[in-house]
């Protein structure tokens, strides 16, 4: 039984840490590495360019395994706190929603079509053609 | 023959079981455009006195707002987009829809941007997102800084912005600042009428500047937001004095600051403000009228916890003086309220929010907020208790 419970928790995302998830980007994006000051930045739109000058957008795979991983470690909100974030930039006329989908492989599609993006996903996920960003 | 190529907007709407917010999007010469809306609708009853100008001692319903923006990225630097606002709240609002912003804005870089057009006054915490009832916890802010009644006097201004935000080495956060200038707008249905009406006056019209700043220090990792704002109204009102209607002009400047601290840790949301405003009022039309001079304060701290992605609980404690210089204790200079509120969240969209207000006072008929003889014709009573509950749809 034990065993299941923690096989079940690898499936919904408990216990994971921030190793186990890895943030992409799309090839146009030549930065190799954020910190994570500049990871929230990015993430809390408070920049759209990375250090080099290149734009950037964030991609936010709410349904993704790794979102609360996501949340807790990198930007230290939950959901709840995010979205109301994000809705009081653009009801207030300062930013446009970012980028939310659904699911692992939906964020891998879009970061790889779409230039300047920067997602995450859990570590395991098959990102061909995707840049993997260190994050220090 | 010429061609005429038609642009199809593609609207997609984004509904759908775990599917995150919906929102119509399109796109318009492969840029993208948002539309997104509110919308709510609440019911309010007073055991004594009405309040904000609805008829709370019946219970009712007249309590209904919303409003639906569209916002397009231009360039990566440039955006422009508008939002219209409308309310039935009482006699507030009359279901006149306004522009609540519509903005032109330039990002030069991350510490220098510039906005321009109707542009929402960036004033505390949240004097510009304080119809957006979704993004709080409370049914109706801490009145004594963010007097629904009155909201047409800082909402917004028509000029222009610069701002910015400036990232601090070693993790310290970052410092974004605002400042602003621009002509003021007056409601015709906002709360200043009935208050220059239960002062004896009637404004025909009211014309003026706003300028002012606010500098705010982040820090997310610790969940920590310290910062300050500075508000400077001068403004000019014709209108008519006493049963006479006796033609005067006003003038009054008016200056205002606030200090706020917000804290956010895990489920656990405390905040607290501060702001002082004063005015100085100067009658012509009538000979012997000194200058009407004002100093008000207001207070609030709140506490709030989200115990699960559904349910959140909250109290805050609010307390204005009409006049510092008169007797803080006399409920015609203060209105205290000590509110408790659960919020529950359906799902991304919906959400319902339960409120109890034990309100001690009534304030001074000169800054009303929320008690108007028009409504309480009868005088005041000293207690208030209302009950709040308030439904929104987001999009």
């Amino acid at each position: 039984m034990l065993r299941s419970a923690i096989i079940l928790a690898g499936v919904f995302g408990f216990g994971m840490t921030a190793a186990e998830i890895k943030f992409i980007a799309n090839p146009s994006v030549k930065v190799a590495e954020l910190t994570t000051e500049e990871l929230k930045r990015v993430f809390l739109i408070k920049t759209n360019s990375l250090r080099d000058g290149s734009h950037v957008e964030p991609v936010i795979g709410q349904g993704s395994p790794a979102y609360e991983i996501f949340l807790k470690q990198y930007l230290g909100k939950n959901d709840s706190a995010l979205t109301t974030y994000y809705l009081s930039l653009v009801f207030t006329g300062k930013a446009l929603m970012p980028k939310l989908l659904a699911s692992d492989a939906e964020v891998i599609a879009y970061v790889t079509k779409t230039k300047g993006t920067v997602g995450y996903v859990i570590a395991s996920a098959n990102t061909p053609g995707l840049r993997s960003m260190a994050i220090k | 023959m010429k061609r005429i190529r038609l642009i199809v907007p593609i609207i997609v709407l984004q509904l759908g079981p775990g599917s995150t917010l919906l929102r119509a999007q399109f796109s318009f010469k492969n840029r993208p455009v948002q539309i997104h809306g509110f919308a709510a609708q609440g019911f309010a009853k007073s055991d004594n006195n009405n309040y904000l100008t609805m008829d709370t001692s019946s219970g009712t319903f007249a309590f209904t707002d919303g409003g639906v923006n569209a916002t397009m990225q231009v360039t990566n630097r440039f955006r422009i987009g508008a939002q219209v606002y409308v309310r039935d709240i009482g006699s507030l609002g009359e279901w006149r829809p306004t522009i609540d912003w519509a903005v032109a804005d330039y990002k030069i870089n991350d510490w220098l941007g510039i906005r321009g057009g109707k542009v929402k006054t960036v004033f505390g915490l949240y004097n510009d997102s304080q119809d957006l009832a979704f993004l709080h916890t409370w049914a109706i802010l801490p009145q004594s800084l963010y007097p629904l009644d009155l909201r047409s006097s800082t909402i917004a201004h028509l000029g222009g912005d610069l701002y910015g935000d400036r990232p601090l080495p070693k993790g310290l956060g970052s410092v974004g600042y605002t400042v602003y200038s621009g002509r003021r707008f007056v409601d015709k249905y906002g709360g200043y009428r009935n208050v220059a009406e239960q002062a004896g006056a009637h404004m025909e019209s009211i014309t003026g500047l706003m300028a002012g700043a606010d500098v705010r220090w982040n820090n997310p990792t610790l969940g920590l937001t310290l910062g300050a704002s500075w508000l400077r109204m001068p403004f000019k009102g014709n209108g008519t004095i006493g049963a006479l209607e006796v033609p005067a002009t006003f003038r009054v400047n008016s200056r205002s600051a606030a200090f706020y601290v917000d804290y956010s840790n895990r489920g656990l949301h405390l905040t607290g403000e501060r702001s002082r405003g004063s005015g100085a009022t100067s009658i012509t039309g009538l000979p012997g009228v000194p200058i009407i001079e004002q100093n008000s304060i207001g207070w609030y701290a709140s506490a709030a916890y989200r115990i699960s992605s559904k349910l959140e609980i909250g109290t805050y404690h609010s307390r204005f003086i009409s006049d510092t210089s008169e007797d803080w204790n006399d409920p015609s200079n203060h209105i205290v309220d000590q509110t408790i509120t659960a919020r529950i969240d359906i799902d991304r969209h919906w959400s319902v929010k339960a409120e109890m207000h034990v309100i001690d006072g009534f304030g001074s008929v000169y800054s009303a907020r929320g008690f108007y003889l028009k409504q309480n014709p009868g005088g005041f009573e000293r207690k208030t208790n209302l009950f709040i509950l308030r439904a929104g749809y987001t999009f």
